[in-house]
């Protein structure tokens, strides 16, 4: 499975954790990555890929003012994202916009448009309404989910409404269904709950444990893929869910993040700890599957497509390009973006 | 008168020539004759008609000298004197008859004279007899005729004595059975009943009707009696059928009986082993004639014969087919098809249809199949049970894995072994049955040992899911919190036991089973499409891996569980000072003993890998100490990035440790790869965490503390080494003030735990 190293690489100054593709912009193919230091001055990278699809260059480079633990473009406005961050104690959350750039790249300072602090406890992640212009965001920390509505123009952002998880439970991260916008998947220890977001209650919970990472597939609807730290990745349809409706490997080690491809069905991307990235097929009938590995087991094909291992450390960052479905972008922990195609495995299909 | 012909040749000839030309009518014969004749007499012969006395006078004279004429006139007149005589003999002869035949005529003519008159004498008479014989036939006719009918009025009175006579004549042949008899008289009787039953002979009929059911009864209770022999009860029947009785409702009764009695040849196939077979011979014995006396009794019945005996056939096999759904061993199976097979045989002989014979053929093959089938069902459960102890025992008995392997294997082995022990006991009985179903059997064999063996990773499956699918307990486990431990020792054993499976009972019953079957004429079977020992040992090596794998991932995630607890809980921003090396460090090392311990007790050993005998901790510790001071060090002075940039470096000159590696089944190698797992699980909770000093220097100090006693159980040290010193560059990046312990402390506290647990072991042994 060891590929020839096909990827473009980049580099980042110091580890990093997050990589987000840059949504809103419909021009090119941007990155923005994130690094992960306590000591040393952090910086956002804007990245682009080159037209010809060759190249990784830096097209902005922001520095932040605190180690960054997850980043998520605005998918509306490309100058705006979200970041988690930490100051080595404690955790907050801000929404930043980058400055207009007349073409140079020494390390402009973001301009804040407003913090995310109302949190009592360790903000873990921000969510984005799915598509489309909207104030809506969430925010997910350990103990609560809260509902937020933002003005750009008027930088501010309020609290709608929150929930807690529960005492038991401790948030971990979460996704937005992108079919039905009302609700929100968030993970904790030993579950994986839904919120309605016009009540903001719980709504239902698919019982696994340890989940990682968590992703609807934006084709399908229901279908919702799971990465946990030990067993591996779970699809599951919600319709369905006391079992998952197929279960994939994984990684050697932890499975850390998982993503399900914007265009082609059934295309999901794991990331590990183990220092790779792997490409996998979900049968897109998901019924008819579940049929067939039950009956037949020699049927089964191995939904492994291929494995990217040309890493150096353990991979956390992870995100498939949404202008250009074919392509995605890594980043292990040592600072290392790749830009992969996964083209041969589409046009096989 | 031949005799006396033979030496007067040539006299009697001319002598009858010479008559016949006499008599002859017609004269142109004789001289054609005797032309013919002249043709080969010479001039010198004087017989033939040519004959010129003068020639034959100058010719003689010519020729002859005197004394030959002489001769010749001696001669002639000899012969001339010779020729008076017979001539005078001849006509003497001849008048004599003349004479003869006159006198005839005389007396021929006196006699005539008186014969019209008698003539006419005799016709008279003839006619006067005549008229009289007709005179008495008329006057006999009338009497006659009266005769006649007096006769059949007689014979008439006759019969309707015998008639009023019948029913006494029943009753005397019921008093002495001569039922043939009676039964003859009655069906004699029986027209005239039919005729004239209503109106004149109503008493006789109704006495004679009593009399015949006396005798029906009791030709019927013959039938049935079993002490009358066959014959007797046979002719019963056939009278009985003789006298209109409904002989069917009387077969189906016998039927029933038979039926009946049939259920006292019962198989019971628990007793043919040791109990004596002879109970069960007798009833068939005694069932077989009653097959026979039934078929002698009633020959139109053989259809149903047929049927009951195939019904107690197919009644055996479905006994049997219970029977084989017990255990049993391949004797005992052999044992009730060889009474069933006698049984079918001594049937067969009476009924005589092939169709019994290949009906038990039919049952017979699938009662083998099932026997086949049933006997790996029950190794299977074997082995599942001894699987199971595993889960139920562990908490109790602290060895049992092993045991439980070594059941396992044996029962595979063992099991085995014994059913094709069985199975070639029965194919070497040669009792008919089975020779025919040789080379199916040996098919069904393969079959079953491929099927066995696909089944067999079933509930391997199914066990070691039981956790990972944690949905319900429909294995009937009391205890699933508990039992948590000892599943991951059953699926240890699982792993074992698959690739136990694969590298030495697949090969193994490849090799018995070509080898027991290797007689067989059918070639190439033990690679034949029956049994195909690549697939399978594929599958379970497959499976080999996969337990193996899911054992790993098992224990790995209790480590995790334990580390996550570990990382999650304290706020290492505000750790304190270390004391002492932290318990989970501890709970690490127990759980990577109680691994030890199950693996050692299961996995082979694998090539010991040559140690240094020579490292002790002390020494060790201190080298990597003074590699770590010197790293750490540096990072003292806050210069974290070029730390960073150094670790960088020293990874890309280090050889890249693989620390992936594929699983083998060994001791060392499960346990090298688990600690690699969960050391690398302790390096990404670290990541995940920040820590400020004391935070660090508890983790060194636990860390350090770890490097030893996993350096004895490591196969792997380097790679382990490695993921240590990660662990250490982990924890030094997410530290906000990353200044090492001094080496002095470190080894003071490390000695001191080292102290506790001596201690502690003292007291606990």
């Amino acid at each position: 499975m060891q590929g020839a190293s096909s990827g473009i690489g980049y580099g980042l100054k110091y580890q990093a954790r997050c990589i987000s593709d840059v949504k809103a912009d419909t021009d090119h193919t941007s990155f923005l990555a994130a690094t992960l230091s306590l000591k040393e001055e952090n910086e956002v990278h804007l990245i682009r890929l080159s037209s010809s699809g060759t190249e990784l260059f830096c097209e902005g480079l922001f520095s932040h003012p605190n180690e960054i633990w997850d980043l998520v473009s605005c998918p509306f406005d490309q100058r705006i994202f979200s970041t988690v961050y930490s100051n080595g104690e404690s955790f907050g959350a801000a929404i930043w916009q980058i400055p207009e750039l007349y073409g140079e790249l020494n390390s402009p300072q973001l301009e804040r448009i407003t913090f995310l602090d109302t949190h009592a406890g360790k903000i873990k992640c921000v969510l984005w309404w799915p598509s489309g212009r909207h104030d809506k965001l969430i925010s997910i920390d350990e103990e609560n989910l809260y509902l937020w509505s933002l003005d750009v123009s008027k930088k501010t952002a309020q609290v709608q409404s929150h929930d807690s998880a529960g005492m038991m439970h401790k948030l971990y991260g979460g996704a937005w269904d992108p079919h039905d916008t009302n609700s929100v998947a968030a993970t904790c220890e030993s579950y994986v709950q839904f919120w309605d977001i016009r009540t903001m209650k719980k709504t239902s919970s698919i019982e696994c444990s340890h989940v990682r990472s968590v992703d609807y597939n934006p084709k399908q609807k229901h279908i919702l893929v799971t990465a946990e730290h030990e067993s591996g990745i779970h699809i599951w349809d919600l319709r369905k869910p006391k079992f998952p409706i197929q279960e994939l490997p994984g990684h050697t080690h932890w499975t850390w993040t998982v993503k399900c491809n914007p265009e082609y069905d059934g295309l999901i991307l794991s990331a590990g700890t183990d220092s790779a990235v792997n490409l996998w097929l979900a049968s897109s009938s998901h019924d008819e599957l579940n049929e067939s590995q039950t009956d037949s087991p020699t049927r089964r094909v191995d939904p492994l497509l291929k494995t990217y291992s040309d890493y150096e450390d353990s991979i956390y960052g992870l995100t498939w390009s949404s202008r250009e479905p074919w392509i995605f972008a890594s980043l292990s922990y040592d600072g290392r973006v790749v830009v992969e195609s996964v083209k041969p495995f589409i046009s096989k299909k | 008168m031949a005799t006396h012909e033979m030496p007067l040749d040539d006299k009697a000839k001319r002598m009858r020539e010479l008559l016949s030309s006499f008599y002859s009518p017609d004269p142109s014969n004789s001289p054609n004759s005797s032309n013919t004749s002249s043709k080969y007499t010479s001039i010198d012969d004087i017989n033939s008609i040519s004959f010129d006395p003068d020639q034959y006078m100058n010719i003689l004279a010519h020729k002859s000298n005197l004394e030959g004429l002489l001769q010749k006139h001696v001669q002639m007149a000899a012969e001339i004197k010779n020729l008076d005589t017979d001539l005078q003999m001849l006509v003497y002869e001849n008048y004599n008859k003349f004479i003869c035949a006159t006198d005839t005529i005389k007396r021929m003519k006196s006699n005539i004279l008186g014969m019209e008159g008698n003539m006419e004498n005799l016709l008279e008479k003839i006619m006067s007899v005549q008229s009289r014989s007709d005179n008495v036939n008329t006057s006999l006719f009338d009497k006659r005729e009266h005769i006649e009918k007096l006769h059949r009025t007689c014979n008439l009175l006759r019969k309707i004595q015998f008639i009023y006579d019948l029913p006494d004549r029943l009753v005397k042949c019921i008093k002495s059975e001569a039922y043939a008899d009676a039964v003859r008289f009655y069906t004699g009787a029986m027209p005239v009943f039919k005729a004239y039953g209503d109106s004149s002979f109503q008493d006789c009929k109704r006495a004679s009707e009593e009399a015949i059911a006396v005798i029906i009864k009791n030709l019927q209770e013959k039938v049935f009696s079993d002490s009358e022999s066959m014959q007797v009860r046979a002719e019963s029947a056939v009278q009985l059928k003789q006298l209109n009785f409904p002989v069917d409702n009387l077969k189906a009764k016998l039927l029933e009986k038979l039926e009946h009695s049939l259920k006292d040849v019962q198989l019971i196939p628990e007793e043919i082993g040791n109990a004596s077979p002879s109970n069960h011979e007798a009833a068939i014995c005694e069932f077989v004639e009653a097959i026979r006396a039934f078929r002698v009794i009633f020959p139109d019945s053989e259809e149903q014969l047929v049927k009951l005996a195939r019904d107690l056939v197919t009644k055996h096999f479905v006994i049997t087919e219970e029977y084989v759904k017990t255990r049993i061993s391949g004797a005992d199976l052999l044992g009730v098809l060889r009474v069933i097979w006698n049984d079918v045989l001594l049937m067969d002989k009476v009924s005589g249809e092939a169709a019994l014979y290949d009906h038990s053929l039919e049952a017979a093959k699938v009662v083998i199949k099932l026997y086949i089938t049933s006997t790996f069902s029950y190794l299977l459960q074997d082995i599942s049970d001894s699987l199971l102890k595993v889960v139920k025992r562990d908490g109790v008995e602290k060895y049992s894995l092993g045991v439980s392997l070594d059941a396992c294997t044996k029962a595979i082995l063992q099991g085995g072994k014994n059913f094709l022990v069985d199975v070639h006991k029965i194919l070497d009985d040669n009792s008919g049955i089975l020779d025919k179903l040789r080379e199916l059997i040996i098919d069904w064999v393969q079959e079953g040992f491929q099927e066995f063996l696909r089944q067999l990773e079933d509930p391997f499956l199914l066990l070691s899911g039981r956790n990972s699918s944690s949905s319900t307990q429909n294995h009937g486990f009391p205890e699933e919190a508990q039992d948590d431990k000892a599943l991951a020792g059953l699926v240890l054993v699982l792993a074992q036991l698959s690739s136990f499976i694969e590298k030495i009972a697949i090969p193994k019953i490849t090799e018995e089973s070509a080898m027991s079957f290797s007689g067989d004429s059918v070639i190439g079977y033990e690679y034949g499409p029956a049994f195909i020992p690549r697939e399978i040992s594929w599958k379970f090596r497959s499976a080999g891996e996969k337990f193996l794998q899911q054992y790993i991932s098992m224990k790995t995630q209790r480590v995790s569980l334990l580390l996550k607890k570990r990382f999650t809980t304290p706020n290492w921003v505000k750790h304190k000072e270390p004391r002492e090396v932290h318990m989970f460090v501890d709970l690490f090392l127990q759980e990577l003993e109680v691994i030890g311990n199950e693996v050692r007790q299961i996995l082979p050993q694998g090539i010991q890998k040559h140690r240094r005998a020579a490292s002790t901790g002390s020494t060790a510790s201190s080298i990597s100490n003074s590699l770590r001071e010197e790293k750490m060090g540096r990072s003292n002075t806050q210069k974290a990035r070029s730390q960073l940039l150094e670790t960088h470096l020293a990874k890309l000159f280090k050889q890249k440790v693989e620390i992936f590696t594929k699983v083998e089944h060994t001791q060392g190698s499960v346990v090298t790869t688990i600690v690699k797992l969960c050391l690398k699980s302790l390096q990404e909770f670290v990541r995940l965490q920040t820590f400020n000093r004391s935070g660090l220097q508890q983790l060194q100090l636990d860390i350090q503390f770890l490097r030893t006693p996993l350096r004895e159980i490591v196969e792997d040290e380097a790679a382990m080494d490695f993921l240590l010193d990660e662990v250490i560059v982990a924890v030094a990046e997410r530290c906000l003030d990353p200044i090492p312990l001094e080496p002095p402390i470190l080894d003071k506290l490390i000695q001191a735990k080292l102290a506790k647990t001596r201690e502690q072991n003292a007291i606990s042994s």
